[in-house]
């Protein structure tokens, strides 16, 4: 199983998926870095002395919609980099010498998802520190939560990552890209709706979205990443806006109706759940 | 002793049967020929006997394991039809990765790869990136790979398919070598001659089913021909053959008609000489494998309609 992570995780290097990649996100980072230096040039500092609330939730919102962006380069790599990791290798004659070696289906699959799983937590880890790197550097901002909104955002390419490698056992791998891609959009506009939904107190509109949650919960972690990092903004002082909510402010992009601790649970055994039933579907498929 | 036993094994996908009831038994130390028009069931049989198609029926064993057996597996190498190798890895890379996967640790696994390299006549290869090879360099690495685990029985399913007659020879001589070294090999081609040259057994399948199997030269000796060389003929004397030998060809001071096995050969010079022949010569002749295969798969098509 080792084996076969290590070598998915050569291959996603070797095949200069990691250059590409890298190449994308640079440029993504770079603008990013250039929107948040102009929207924060005329912010007075966050940290010392105290800002207002507008200016914290300036800050808080350019950092949320660059996470909420990062997210989609982070989807795209672990739908793109996934979807064939069986049906592709079938397709292409490349996994029958390798499926006929002393190793297990099981070993098989789970070492391509390790290896998967391995190079995305890097590439995850390393973009949402960059974020907030470049919101410290740009605001004086430390983020707050960092570290359980970090695991929470590289926890989402893992929920796609094992939908994929379900799919990927029993669909051609243009089908499991479509299916994949279709269940994150579908995820993220029932997303949308609850958040929606909570802002103009709609119970369908919430339940429509904690449904989709349910069918991939992708959204729901970026929601309880928001959460994890808004929740944390330090009170304001005085009167200003005692009526703002600063998730209000955050409108679509913000966790109004906030996932709770059983949806994390829900979608850790979700992934689990997934990779066992893809084990069983490739260990009963002909190859 | 027999290292890949088959016992009743079918593959149905659907309403189509690829595979029906198929029996067979190779010994060890041999180069078995599987033989078959193209979508006669020769791959997907090789495919069930290396475990990556599950049987719909019936059961096989190699090296005294079922097929999806780990331990089975450790004994066997496997050259697919049609293959292809990741195209990013070096040649040695790849070789050294499925000596891994057989179970080598890593500094066994470098230098087997190397021997098997060499073996294959791909010594100075080993460092270019397996997209750079040519088709029958391709060819001669999935045989590495394949030989890499010092397997017990190798299977190859067409492993000559485009290669020039170059190519073709130097796997030939590959495959003595590797019997040589006491190995059993699984030979699944279309390419008769091949078969011929190299193999101690074969069957032939043809719709899913063994139409005919044993020792290639049994095979042979079975569906041959014999010429006769005598004095005395008569015509009275040669329709009356003609009754139990329907084939016979009467030209001048020879007769020749196909038998099927010694015993009726003795037959037939009984017959002559009681019937007053002077027999000088009976030479045995031996059809081709492609006489057999012709014939067998002709016989099959007419039965099937």
């Amino acid at each position: 199983m080792w084996l076969m992570a290590l070598f998915t995780f050569r291959e996603a290097w070797r095949k200069k998926v990691v250059l590409v990649t890298g190449g994308l996100t640079l440029a993504f980072l770079i603008l990013y870095g250039t929107g948040l230096h102009f929207a924060s040039r005329n912010m007075l500092s966050i940290a010392d002395p105290p800002a207002s609330f507008f200016e914290m939730m300036q800050t808080i919102t350019i950092s949320v919609m660059g996470i909420y962006l990062a997210g989609f380069l982070v989807a795209g790599l672990a739908i793109l980099a996934s979807v064939g990791s069986i049906a592709g290798e079938v397709e292409s004659g490349t996994l029958h010498a390798v499926a006929a070696r002393p190793l297990s289906r099981r070993d098989l699959l789970l070492g391509k998802f390790l290896g998967g799983a391995a190079m995305l937590v890097t590439y995850a880890t390393l973009l949402f520190l960059s974020l907030a790197g470049l919101t410290y550097w740009q605001t004086g901002l430390v983020l707050p939560g960092l570290a359980p909104a970090l695991g929470l955002f590289a926890l989402k390419p893992l929920v796609l990552l094992s939908v994929a490698m379900l799919g990927t056992t029993r669909l051609a791998t243009m089908s499991n890209g479509v299916l994949a891609f279709g269940l994150y959009a579908l995820a993220m506009v029932g997303g949308m709706m609850e958040q929606i939904g909570a802002l103009i107190r709609s119970a369908s509109a919430v339940y429509a979205g904690v449904v989709t949650s349910l069918i991939l919960p992708t959204d729901a972690v970026y929601r309880r990443l928001v959460a994890t990092v808004v929740d944390r903004i330090p009170p304001v002082n005085g009167p200003d806006f005692p009526v703002l909510d600063p998730q209000m402010t955050l409108g679509p992009f913000g966790s109004q109706s906030t996932p709770s601790d059983w949806m994390l649970v829900y979608t850790l055994a979700y992934v689990v759940v997934l990779l066992a039933a893809a084990v069983y579907t490739f260990q009963r498929r002909d190859i | 002793m027999a290292i890949v036993e088959i016992r009743d094994l079918t593959k149905v996908y659907g309403r189509q049967v690829a595979c029906r009831e198929i029996c067979l038994s190779v010994q060890e130390g041999q180069i078995f020929g599987l033989l078959g028009p193209n979508g006669a069931g020769k791959s997907t049989l090789v495919k069930m006997l290396v475990g990556l198609v599950h049987p719909t029926a019936g059961a096989a064993e190699v090296a005294g394991y079922a097929p999806q057996d780990i331990r089975g597996r450790r004994q066997v190498g496997f050259l697919p039809e049609n293959f292809r190798f990741h195209g990013w890895l070096k040649g040695e890379e790849l070789v050294a990765f499925h000596a891994r996967l057989a179970g080598l640790d890593g500094r066994t696994a470098g230098r087997r790869a190397h021997e098997v390299l060499e073996r294959v006549g791909l010594a100075g290869e080993g460092r270019k990136l397996v997209a750079n090879y040519s088709k029958g360099m391709q060819q001669r690495l999935g045989l590495a790979a394949a030989l890499v685990g010092d397997p017990r029985v190798v299977f190859l399913d067409e492993p000559t398919s485009g290669l020039d007659p170059l190519g073709r020879r130097q796997v030939r001589e590959i495959l003595l070598a590797i019997k040589e070294a006491g190995k059993t090999i699984f030979l699944n081609s279309h390419l008769l001659s091949e078969v011929e040259q190299v193999c101690d057994g074969v069957a032939i399948i043809n719709r899913g089913t063994v139409v005919a199997a044993g020792r290639l030269d049994e095979l042979q000796a079975g569906r041959g021909t014999v010429t006769i060389r005598l004095d005395g003929l008569t015509g009275e004397l040669a329709t009356g053959l003609r009754q139990h030998y329907p084939d016979l060809q009467w030209e001048g001071d020879r007769i020749s008609l196909a038998v099927g096995g010694r015993e009726r050969v003795a037959d037939l010079v009984t017959r002559l000489v009681a019937g007053g022949c002077r027999v000088y010569e009976v030479t045995p002749g031996r059809s081709s494998l492609e006489d057999i295969f012709v014939y067998l798969v002709r016989e099959g098509e007419s039965a099937c309609g």
